[in-house]
């Protein structure tokens, strides 16, 4: 512990009876004590205002809602669950996964646990630990717990929920009671997660004894009006800059978007994200319409441009779409597990289309597609420095599959079909969980290659707006120097007046041998581990499948290499910093 | 005291040459150097240049200007091993634009470096054995020498002599290495002097070539130093030398011209190399380091005079100079095709438009350079001769150029010289390289059409005044003035011995072809026996000829438009 990264605030002296007294301490005296410090915390910020006399206790049931988040919708929920309960009569408090480890949680009574899957049926980045922990051979025993688990997750990917159905088979194992079965959302979770919230709630009031005091839980308020409360506010804005930042020999098109708030109520903070509903490529509207006969419908040509998923194709819509047709080639992929996994692969909605053309109802087609989900893109700008706009970095992305050239939905609709003027109807998504310290005075480290920049544009704007004193280095990577360099101008202005402290970069295609970011960092990795040492907060932003995983993997290498240390040590130790807020990742 | 011109006082800070440079190499947000050490840099054969193509678009995507670095190699007399060639081309495959330009002053240049491609692309040039120092600054560039392999005692003399000057007279400033190649600076030790140089180098630029009688491919006449061998038996007796020969001028301003240099006198072989070391000693003294548009040689001679220059040198080599011997020049160009030495072996002279290496011809070259064990030696033409071929071995050089599907040039494309310009050369006010490829075909039209094709006429086009391609002593010249627009000059002697002057002033591709299809009409028409295009022109009055430097202003005829 003592070279742990996660710098306290207290003073070695201070700490020094803390630590005598926890390692000593049972895990059910640490529960205690932590509660104790809560309570304390609580009674002696509230005690000028509110009399000794009031204070009453009431008995109310005790209720621990846990999530794993990765988007922030499982958080959303976890927080709904606890307006709800807390109407309902039960003491609810939520926890992060992040922060807690499974040994916190023996003693709890009642567990409510929401978690998403992100990627190919991995938990979310910030509950890699707790997820580890619960699934290792010591995980504890929970004799007392009653619990439920709503899992969030997306069909199209293979493993559908997988961690949810993990956390809810894992908890029956470790003894726990499982007081409702797991219920599992697709995209379109906010009624099922409404009902699940009602349900478990009413069954563990109902649980409870008859002198226990909750009473009066008005759970026939419709669930509906809970999902509509936490909708988020839809604003148009206006498209007031629109310019492709690549050079024109790029192979990349990398639009710079500013959009105007004005007058639209609508306020951000760095490091959020602005949801937007994209439209279709009107091409492949057009495709769709013609393999399904239904050229003629206007209705459905609007649908499919602005309400309807036509690209991404799932496993349960191979197979409803095989007994639609009937085509016997589909059935017999559908029936086939290693098939269908073959059929899925880099096709899309098209494809499954085109396997087996046939006339379709707009009925039928519109129960056969998915809701098309709104798209997010981190903030580029903060509004100490833009006022009443906001802009996004936004790459095209296109591909080849199947010999049909791909197009990202949202990516090609706002570089290529969208121009100054247009209005775009817009959310604005809090990201709580990749904010700019509060200590303008502490290091900011940001790794941010590619449209991964965008949220670090935000912060450098953010922190000489406020005139934060605090040290920011920046790593950034692209494919070339010359053409594409995002915001190179900026960061040089930055860089000149002594915002931007360092910055390191990488392009890949600048000479035979590909550099990246963490390349970078590991050249830089003395003075990289020396301002962790100094109290960095440390921020990883874009590609999660590859960039993420090796910056990740370069930090616990660093960590090894600047401590002489094992990996054990140094994945202890980064996980210490993960846990103390000072690890934040937004990856995509 | 006359004020010194900015560049003196980059020199004087310099600490030999470094500046800044180091430092600005590891600034990872810009592909730029500062301002200053750009001028040091130079110093160093490394030019930093932008795309000027792309300026345009620049700031409006927050981009800086597309910066890149163009490095020219040092390769006295243009000779080169095909490994060295080879090594030239991977490093501009890997690191720069994927092709190379051979100039006019017999080296290599390799162009779209970005600055954190420099460092390594230096050290691949010198792990070639090759180096970029003082491939141009203030200082001696690069030594030419005739490209005369089929004489191979009196190409090898001229060549080890070419090498000599280079070597005796390059800076001893440890700075190149320093920076380029061990990547250390030596904290505040400044051990070095220049001894010859001086410790802020030479006012300007400083060229010495070598020319073998009758080929003046290097065009004697437009260096500070022209020697011209005088081969007597097949040995070099000595060097005619010419002195105070220079292209480069600026528009609008009578008061600089282009130069032929005059002709000083005889020098024996082994007094050369301390020849140039006090003609350059002088021009460090005398120079003019005020005004860098007068500070060339040729200038420190019209304004002190050449008697007095020459007393100078007399005293300051402690002896005088022969008197000069008599040479006759028959042409500028370069040969085409295979010519046969007098040692038996064979050396194929190959035709590269514009000295741009790409495409075919590179691929051409890079398969040749691989099973070639001769020289590869560059010309001032900007063309490549594949030397030393054993008469066995003609076969198969043959066999690969005709793999690579080069076919022959018509006479005209051959003997036309483009220097890079647009988009890299910072100094360009109009198309070069890119733009006489198709005057040319327009004009081949013509020329066929006059029962002309067998006649060799010099065209040299630049994008601007400062004369890199020598247009001045082309029979048809074509200088820069903006874009689209360039002065026409005529009368430049087929052996470049004879500046030209201005025939048409600012004008377009319609008008270039409008002016010289009648010319060119009337002198297959009207010339004599064995007349050079150039010499009709003066002849039938359309300019007339330029006897001297500080004549070339003047004569002009009244109307210069169309």
């Amino acid at each position: 512990m003592t070279s742990s990264l996660a710098t306290p605030p207290l003073s070695d002296d201070q700490l020094a009876p803390v630590r005598r007294l926890l390692a000593g301490a049972t895990a059910e005296q640490r529960q205690w004590l932590s509660g104790y410090v809560a309570g304390y915390q609580a009674a002696t910020e509230t005690r000028a205002a509110i009399p000794a006399a009031a204070a009453a206790p009431v008995a109310k049931l005790p209720l621990t809602v846990l999530y794993a988040s990765e988007s922030g919708n499982a958080e959303a929920l976890a927080l709904n669950v606890r307006k709800v309960a807390g109407r309902g009569g039960f003491a609810a408090k939520v926890l992060d996964m992040a922060d807690v480890t499974p040994a916190d949680l023996v003693g709890t009574a009642n567990l409510l646990v929401i978690a998403s899957t992100w990627g190919e049926g991995d938990p979310p980045q910030r509950a890699e630990a707790f997820h580890a922990a619960l699934m290792a051979a010591d995980a504890p025993h929970y004799e007392k717990l009653h619990y439920a688990v709503l899992a969030l997750g997306d069909r199209a990917y293979a493993r559908f929920c997988e961690i949810g159905r993990q956390f809810d088979a894992r908890f029956a194992d470790l003894g726990a009671r499982r007081i409702a079965d797991l219920v599992e959302c697709d995209l379109d979770y906010k009624k099922t997660a409404a009902d699940w919230t009602e349900a478990t709630l009413r069954t563990l009031a109902e649980r409870a004894e008859p002198a226990a005091a909750v009473i009066h839980v008005d759970f026939a308020r419709p669930a509906a009006v809970e999902a509509a409360d936490d909708a988020p506010r839809v604003a148009n804005a206006e498209i007031v800059e629109h310019i492709n930042l690549n050079g024109s020999r790029s192979d990349r098109t990398t639009c710079h978007i500013a959009l105007s708030l004005a007058g639209s109520g609508l306020t951000y903070q760095p490091g959020d994200a602005i949801g937007f509903m994209p439209r279709n490529d009107p091409a492949l509207v057009e495709d769709v319409l013609h393999v399904t006969g239904l050229l003629a419908d206007a209705g459905m040509r609007d649908a499919l441009t602005q309400q309807l998923d036509i690209t991404t194709l799932t496993r349960a819509q191979v197979g409803a779409y095989a007994r639609l047709t009937g085509a016997a080639a589909l059935r017999a992929i559908a029936a086939d597990d290693t098939r269908i996994a073959d059929f899925l692969r880099d096709r899309q909605v098209i494809d499954l289309l085109e396997a087996a053309p046939h006339a379709l109802s707009a009925a039928q087609l519109t129960a056969l597609l998915r809701p098309l989900p709104p798209r997010l893109y981190s903030a580029a700008s903060s509004q100490l420095a833009v006022g009443e706009e906001v802009h996004l970095l936004v790459a095209r992305i296109g591909w080849e599959s199947h010999g049909r050239a791909r197009h990202g939905v949202a990516s090609t609709d706002l570089t290529e079909r969208r121009r100054v003027g247009d209005t775009l109807p817009i959310t604005v998504k809090a990201n709580p969980h990749f904010r700019l310290p509060a200590d303008g005075a502490a290091p900011v480290i940001m790794i941010g290659p590619g449209t991964g920049v965008a949220p670090f544009r935000a912060f450098l704007q953010e922190r000489e707006a406020s005139g934060a004193r605090g040290s920011n280095w920046l790593f950034f990577g692209a494919r070339r120097f010359t053409h594409d360099f995002l915001y190179q101008l900026e960061w040089q202005d930055w860089l000149q007046s002594g915002v931007l402290s360092r910055i390191d970069l990488a392009f890949s295609r600048d000479q035979r041998e590909k550099v990246y970011v963490q390349h970078r960092m590991w050249q830089a990795r003395r003075d990289l581990y020396a301002w962790l040492r100094d109290g960095a907060f440390l921020y990883v932003c874009g590609d999660a499948k590859a960039m993420a995983k090796d910056v990740h993997a370069m930090l616990l290498a660093i960590i090894a290499d600047q401590t002489g240390k094992d990996t054990d040590a140094a994945v202890a130790e980064l996980r210490a910093l993960q846990r103390a807020g000072r690890y934040l990742r937004d990856v995509y | 005291m006359v004020k010194l011109s900015a560049n003196e006082t980059i020199k004087a800070n310099s600490r030999l040459l470094r500046g800044t440079i180091a430092e600005g190499l590891r600034l990872q947000a810009t592909g730029a150097i500062a301002d200053d050490d750009t001028q040091l840099t130079k110093f160093h054969g490394i030019y930093q240049q932008d795309d000027r193509d792309l300026r345009g678009e620049r700031a409006r995507k927050k981009l800086e200007k597309a910066f890149s670095f163009m490095a020219r190699v040092r390769i006295p007399a243009g000779v080169l091993t095909p490994r060295q060639w080879l090594g030239l081309d991977d490093v501009a495959t890997e690191r720069g634009n994927g092709t190379l330009r051979l100039t006019t002053r017999q080296t290599v240049q390799l162009h779209g470096l970005i600055k954190s491609n420099l460092r390594p692309t230096i050290q691949a040039i010198h792990a070639a054995l090759l180096d970029t120092i003082a491939a141009c600054g203030d200082v001696n560039r690069n030594v030419t020498a005739s490209v005369v392999p089929q004489y191979p005692a009196v190409h090898a003399e001229i060549s080890a002599l070419a090498r000599a000057i280079s070597e005796h007279l390059l800076p001893h400033s440890r700075a190149w290495h320093e920076i380029w190649i061990d990547g250390e600076l030596v904290a505040d030790a400044e051990p070095e002097d220049e001894p010859i140089l001086g410790r802020t180098y030479l006012p300007r630029k400083f060229k010495i070539s070598i020319a073998v009688p009758p080929h003046n491919d290097t065009d004697a006449f437009a260096h500070e130093v022209g020697l011209i061998a005088i081969v007597n038996g097949g040995k070099v007796a000595g060097y005619n030398v010419l002195v105070g020969g220079g292209m480069g001028m600026t528009h609008g301003e009578p008061d600089t011209f282009p130069r032929t240099g005059d002709l000083i006198g005889f020098c024996r072989p082994e007094h050369v190399v301390t020849l140039c070391e006090k003609i350059v000693t002088i021009q460090r003294d005398w120079g003019d380091r005020g005004d860098r548009k007068h500070a060339r040689l040729k200038y420190t001679i019209e304004r002190l005079g050449l008697d007095r220059f020459v007393a100078e040198l007399t005293e300051r080599l402690g002896f005088a100079l022969a008197p000069a011997r008599p040479y006759r020049f028959s042409q500028t160009g370069d040969p085409n095709g295979w010519v046969e030495g007098a040692d038996g072996k064979s050396h194929h002279f190959l035709f590269i438009e514009n000295g741009r290496v790409q495409g075919p011809v590179r691929d051409a070259l890079r398969a040749i350079a691989g099973a070639h064990d001769g020289r590869f030696i560059l010309t001032p033409n900007q063309n490549l001769v594949i030397a030393d071929v054993a008469p066995e071995q003609r076969a198969a050089i043959d066999l690969l150029l005709h793999q690579h599907g080069l076919s022959p040039s018509s006479v005209l494309r051959r003997n036309a010289v483009a220097c890079v310009a647009l988009p890299t050369c910072g100094l360009a006010l109009a198309e070069s390289e890119r733009y006489l490829p198709d005057l040319i075909t327009a004009l081949e039209a013509e020329i066929a059409r006059n029962g002309l094709a067998d006649e060799a006429i010099v065209i040299r086009m630049t994008g601007c005044p400062n004369g890199c391609a020598r247009p001045y002593l082309a029979e048809i010249g074509l200088v820069g003035t903006g874009p689209g627009k360039y002065n026409l000059y005529l009368g430049g002697a087929f052996d470049g011995s004879r500046l030209s002057k201005l025939y048409r002033k600012d004008v377009g591709h319609a008008e270039i072809l409008a002016a010289l299809a009648p010319l060119l009409a009337e002198y297959a028409d009207h010339r004599d026996r064995g007349e050079r295009f150039s010499d009709y022109v003066i002849r039938a009055r359309h300019v007339r000829a330029t006897t001297a430097g500080n004549r070339f202003h003047a004569d002009l005829a009244t109307d210069l438009t169309v």
